[in-house]
Parts: structure tokens; C-alpha cells; sequence
């Protein structure tokens, strides 16, 4: 394939593009004014036919303007490949140029939304690790296109080239859908509920906010605190909604699960993993082994009994950009042999079986209990501000065995090991976490003591990785010495480059 | 059952424990003073003019407020001052540690060849006494990387020029 000839003109996007950018532009604008719109359904009937008309006018030079928009922003947006770097020109008044070497290129993503998927075209997203400025999102090429500066771009990794040989093309990992409603049912439905609540909280705000501005607000608040006042009354309602809840809880995961992960297919190619998934939005990442800073295995006792686990892999993440989801990379439904061969792909020749697991000191289980005792009375304490009645003191009967029992759980699920190149930390309540991770990708360590723990010879160890924290609390200072030193030697000594 | 702590194959490796860490400078006892001395004025000013217009009526003896002020500003100049003695900074063969806190303590190392770049400040006030801060970053959430306050001017420029030739060499 020339595929390298094609790109070193410039050169625009598929012209479909110029349908997606405009369609895009839409969504934006409707979801910021989808009120209006509300409203003007809503006093439809009350415009006179003159305002009307004029308001059809004022929509459709809208809709003319936003599509000469999308077109100008399709005819400026133009990339070509050049000396090993990706160059992009872009912008309609303020003309931005970016130059990407392929070294810091992280990731090249493939997705279609339904849009997309309709006009059979694919959007491509070149991720680095830099800033934020850096992502480059094409938002049209076919598929052929796609793949072919996908090549021209990963061509030059020499190592890829040479294994491209041995390609394996059946996938290691296919969750069927059946698998898939199994993997939803048992994940974390309270996560699934907060979730959704807090969505629901940023629709309510929304529409609260409309409400306040028509001078409503009262009717609103009166209408919710008529229904709380009711609430606090019957049982029956609380155990009502919380069946209610429970339910919208398995729902909401069921449907997240379902449109996230759809059909997810996992190859292993050229030492690099090849993730497909979604349903309404298709999703096909591309993970190199090199960019992948640490793994975690995780389960929780239901998927434990089902033989099914979920892992996360953590790539570099920018400094002051905010903590990006679409970076972390989730593979949902693994059975053990599957589990294992990632590893391997990962850390080829890792034993670490057999090694003693490390646990924290028994200062770390009082540490949880002070913090525990401590959030509990100041909740207390809002609990009589808040209310006259004393049957609000109630719910302590109910939470207090759940949060010994937590602290208990996670004092016991708290461990370390290590061998030579790997650090595994284990952790978790419910569910269990373990983390995997290379000595020689830790950015830098810290050792933290308070007063307290400096009494008992303790400390705590932080390693910090390009993608984020990784604590083992409460170890004896001379055991957090000796890997700390350890860490520091194998990061020196280290000849690999860690991204 | 292996256990991790005896399957360390090297055996000898620097320690930190029995690194020399230097402290810093004496002078930056100074600067905190000033710097803290501000903070003390400005809520000073703030509390004293809620206090002018009558907006703290609802505490009977507004003195007290003072007198707590001041019982803060001098409790947090000692911690200060104690605090300064145990800010300590090493710099080795291969990288750099910065150990700080009386209550809270912390030692920090980051390793030459993680270092993405590194940074000079002056502020104005260290300016005055010919003190600057050197900071290090790393990749990713490079928000607490390690920041050594309180050097003189020129040790700062020569560990800057060290780490700068290690990371290119």
C-alpha cells in the first residue's frame, strides 16, 4: 500500500464530513437550547401569525448559517503527513497549525456514532499525552482512508512491522451478548444508580433554573416539599422506592453496560491490543503495550462465582487537564485463561504466584475507624441541626455494621507484593482491585508519616505514575525504605523508556 | 511462598536513609515571616472593617476575635519556624529529594531521568533577600512534584544546569 504518497499533499476529509460537522453543530445547539424550544412548544398556539413566521424565518437562517459553518470548517480542515509527524491546518478567522510527532502519538482511535454509521464513514481521533490542544478528531474518512493513515502513521514503528507477519486474526476476547447481560448484572449498581442521579441532577438544575426565571420557583419547592412531607409518613413509600430504585439501578447498568461494551471484540496484534465495542456508538481503540502505565484486574464475589473479572488499563494522562474517562480503557467480562494471556502480553514472563503477600499494619484499620467515627458524628450532628425528630438517628443502626464491616473488608484486602520489575497492590471492598504495576514507569515516590504513624514506625508509600497515584498505606518504615530505595534503583537503572 | 523483601537480587543500591540532605537556607525564615505577616494585615483589615460596620454584632465582645487572631498568627509562626528546620533538600548521582513537615511529614524523590523540565521562581519578596524556588515536573498529574523553596540564587542555577546536563546527556 502507497498509503504514504497519499497523505504528503494536503488534504481534506471525506465530504460526508461536512454532513457530520453539521450535524454536530445541531446537537450543540440543541442541547444548549432545547428550553427554548420547550418553551416554544409549549405557548405555540399563543404566537400570533406574524411572530411566527418571523420566528420560522429566524430558524431557518439559523439552520442556513450553521451550515455554511459546517462547510467552512470542513474547507479548512486539512492534514498531511510529513517527516514523520502529523500536520494539521484548521480554523476559519483564527487559523491554528499543528504538528504532532508520531513518537508522542499515543493512540488512534476509530469511532462511529450512528450518524457515522449510516453514511458509512469513521471518525478518527489521534491521541497523545500532551495537552488537550494536541487531540486531533477527524471527524469523516472511509474506512479505507482510515486504515490507510492509521498504517502510515504506526509504519515506521519498526518492532510492529517486523511481527506484522505472525498476525493472529482470531480475536482473544469476543463477549458475546448473553455474556455481556451477565457482566451487567453484577456490576456495581449503586455506581450505576449515582450515575444516573447525577444526571438526573443536572437536568433538574436545568430545568429548575427555567423555572426560577418565569418566577416559578415556589410551586416547584412546593410540590417537592409536599412530597417529602408525605414521605417521611409512610414506610411503605420508602420501601417502595427503594425496590423503585434498586430496579432503575439494574436498568440504568444493564443499558450503560450494553450500549458501552456491545459486541466487544478484543485482537492482539503487532504487540499492541485491538478494542472494539459499542452499540450506538462504535468504538475501536488501538492500545499499545509501551503506553499502558499500569493494569487492574477486578472483580467483586458474584463475578468471582461467574468466573468473570474487568480490566483497566491506565495510559499517561496530561498534567493540568482534568481526569480524562475516555483514557482509561475497560475491558469487561475476562475469563481467567483470557486474563492471563493479556498479562503475558503485558509482562511476558511475570510469575507472581508465589509470592507472600505483604499486608498493612493494624494502625491502617485504626486509621478507618477514626476517619469512619469521624464522618459519622459530624453526620450525626448535621442529623440534629436538621431535624427536630429523633428517629433520624435511626439510620446509625444501619450504617454503623456497614461501615465496620467495610473497614473490615478492606483492612483484609489491603496487601502488596513484588518482584523484580512489578509491584501488584491489592485492594478493595466489595469489590477487589489488583493493580500491576512496572517499577520503571513510576514517575517519582513519596513517603508520607504523620506524627502518629512516626510513634508507631509506620509510613506510607506513594508511587506516582504518568497515570495517576498508587498508595500501599501503613507499612513499617523499614519495609517502605527498602522499596523505596528499590524503586529508586530500578527506575534509575532503567534503560527502557516508560512511554 | 517467596517473600518479596528477601528475592531482591541486587543488595547494595543507595539508600536514602543514609543520604546527607542539606538545609535550606536560614534567610527563608524571613520571607515566610513577611509573607505570613501579610496574610495577618489583610485579614486584620477585613475583620476590623466588618467589625467598624457592625457586622459581627452578634458576638458580644469583639476583642476576643483579636485576641485569637493574634494567638493564631503566633502558633502558626512557630510551627513555621520549626517547621523551616526540618525542610531539608539532597541532590545525588541520579536524582533529587526534598523532605519537609513536623506534623505531617513527607520525603520525595524524583529520579533524573523522569524529570520533564525544570523551573526557577522568584517571588517578590524572596527577591529581596537573593532567594529563589526550583521546581521539578514529571509526566502526567505533575501537580505535587517536588518544589524545593528557600535556595540561594546560584546553588538553584548550578542544580538546574546539573539536572538539565543529566536529562540531555
Amino acid at each position: 500500500m502507497d498509503s504514504t504518497a497519499n497523505f504528503s499533499q494536503f488534504r481534506r476529509q471525506s465530504k460526508k464530513g461536512i454532513l457530520v460537522i453539521y450535524l454536530n453543530i445541531l446537537y450543540k445547539a440543541f442541547k444548549a437550547f432545547w428550553i427554548f424550544l420547550f418553551l416554544f412548544i409549549q405557548k405555540f398556539s399563543k404566537f400570533s401569525e406574524s411572530t411566527l413566521f418571523y420566528i420560522y424565518v429566524g430558524v431557518a437562517l439559523l439552520l442556513i448559517f450553521f451550515f455554511i459553518r459546517a462547510y467552512l470548517i470542513f474547507k479548512n480542515f486539512q492534514f498531511k503527513i510529513e517527516n514523520h509527524h502529523f500536520i494539521l491546518k484548521k480554523g476559519i478567522i483564527k487559523k491554528t497549525n499543528t504538528s504532532i510527532s508520531f513518537d508522542r502519538i499515543q493512540n488512534i482511535n476509530f469511532k462511529q456514532n450512528i450518524i457515522q454509521q449510516i453514511i458509512n464513514v469513521h471518525e478518527v481521533n489521534i491521541e497523545t499525552a500532551g495537552s488537550s490542544k494536541a487531540e486531533i478528531s477527524i471527524k469523516a474518512l472511509s474506512f479505507k482512508k482510515a486504515s490507510a493513515l492509521k498504517q502510515a502513521i504506526t509504519i515506521f514503528d519498526k518492532s510492529a512491522t517486523e511481527q506484522a507477519a505472525e498476525e493472529v486474526e482470531t480475536p482473544l476476547l469476543k463477549v458475546g451478548f448473553l455474556e455481556l447481560i451477565k457482566v451487567s448484572l453484577t456490576e456495581n449498581h449503586l455506581q450505576s444508580l449515582l450515575l444516573l442521579v447525577a444526571i438526573l441532577i443536572s437536568f433538574f438544575q436545568q430545568i429548575s433554573d427555567l423555572f426560577e426565571g418565569l418566577g416559578k420557583r415556589e410551586i416547584l419547592d412546593n410540590y417537592i416539599s409536599k412530597n417529602t412531607s408525605s414521605l417521611e409518613n409512610s414506610i411503605i413509600l420508602i420501601v417502595g422506592l427503594l425496590i423503585f430504585f434498586t430496579i432503575i439501578a439494574v436498568l440504568s447498568s444493564v443499558v450503560r453496560v450494553v450500549l458501552k461494551h456491545f459486541n466487544l471484540t478484543v485482537f492482539v496484534k503487532n504487540n499492541a491490543l485491538e478494542i472494539y465495542q459499542g452499540l450506538t456508538t462504535k468504538n475501536a481503540v488501538i492500545l499499545k503495550k509501551d503506553k499502558v502505565q499500569h493494569i487492574t484486574i477486578s472483580d467483586n464475589p458474584i463475578k468471582k462465582k461467574l468466573g468473570i473479572s474487568f480490566i483497566t488499563f491506565k495510559q499517561a494522562i496530561s498534567g493540568k487537564v482534568k481526569k480524562k474517562q475516555d483514557k482509561i480503557i475497560k475491558i469487561v467480562g475476562c475469563k481467567g485463561a483470557q486474563i492471563e494471556a493479556i498479562k503475558t502480553l503485558l509482562f511476558p514472563d511475570e510469575n507472581l504466584e508465589n509470592f507472600d503477600k505483604n499486608f498493612s499494619d493494624s494502625y491502617f484499620r485504626n486509621r478507618m475507624y477514626l476517619r469512619g467515627g469521624l464522618f459519622l458524628s459530624i453526620m450525626n450532628g448535621v442529623l440534629f441541626l436538621a431535624f427536630d425528630v429523633s428517629h433520624a438517628f435511626w439510620i446509625n443502626i444501619l450504617l454503623i455494621p456497614v461501615f465496620i464491616f467495610s473497614i473490615e473488608l478492606s483492612f483484609r484486602k489491603q496487601y502488596y507484593l513484588f518482584n523484580n520489575e512489578f509491584l501488584i497492590v491489592g485492594q478493595g471492598t466489595i469489590e477487589t482491585h489488583k493493580t500491576y504495576v512496572p517499577f520503571f514507569k513510576v514517575q517519582h515516590v513519596k513517603l508520607k508519616q504523620t506524627v502518629f504513624q512516626a510513634r508507631k514506625n509506620i509510613a506510607d508509600v506513594v508511587f506516582q505514575t504518568a497515570s495517576g497515584k498508587i498508595k500501599i498505606p501503613c507499612i513499617s518504615i523499614a519495609k517502605a525504605h527498602k522499596i523505596y530505595n528499590y524503586t529508586l534503583f530500578k527506575v534509575e537503572t532503567s534503560q527502557k523508556s516508560w512511554m | 511462598m517467596i517473600d518479596s523483601f528477601q528475592n531482591i537480587a541486587v543488595t547494595s543500591f543507595p539508600e536514602i536513609t543514609k543520604t546527607d540532605f542539606k538545609p535550606i537556607e536560614n534567610k527563608y525564615l524571613k520571607v515566610i515571616l513577611i509573607n505570613t505577616f501579610i496574610v495577618f494585615i489583610i485579614v486584620l483589615v477585613l475583620v476590623f472593617f466588618a467589625d467598624y460596620k457592625n457586622i459581627l454584632e452578634f458576638i458580644e465582645n469583639t476583642i476576643w476575635i483579636y485576641v485569637g487572631m493574634v494567638f493564631c498568627f503566633i502558633s502558626v509562626l512557630i510551627v513555621k519556624k520549626i517547621g523551616l528546620k526540618k525542610r531539608k533538600y539532597a541532590v545525588r548521582e541520579k536524582d533529587i529529594s526534598y523532605e519537609k513537615g513536623i506534623l505531617f511529614r513527607s520525603l520525595t524523590t524524583v529520579p533524573f531521568n523522569r524529570i520533564q523540565h525544570v523551573e526557577i521562581d522568584e517571588g517578590p519578596i524572596s527577591r529581596l533577600f537573593g532567594l529563589v524556588s526550583l521546581s521539578v515536573f514529571t509526566a502526567g498529574d505533575s501537580s505535587d512534584d517536588l518544589k524545593v523553596s528557600g535556595l540561594l540564587k546560584e546553588e538553584a542555577k548550578q542544580i538546574k544546569e546539573f539536572i538539565s546536563n543529566k536529562i540531555d546527556g
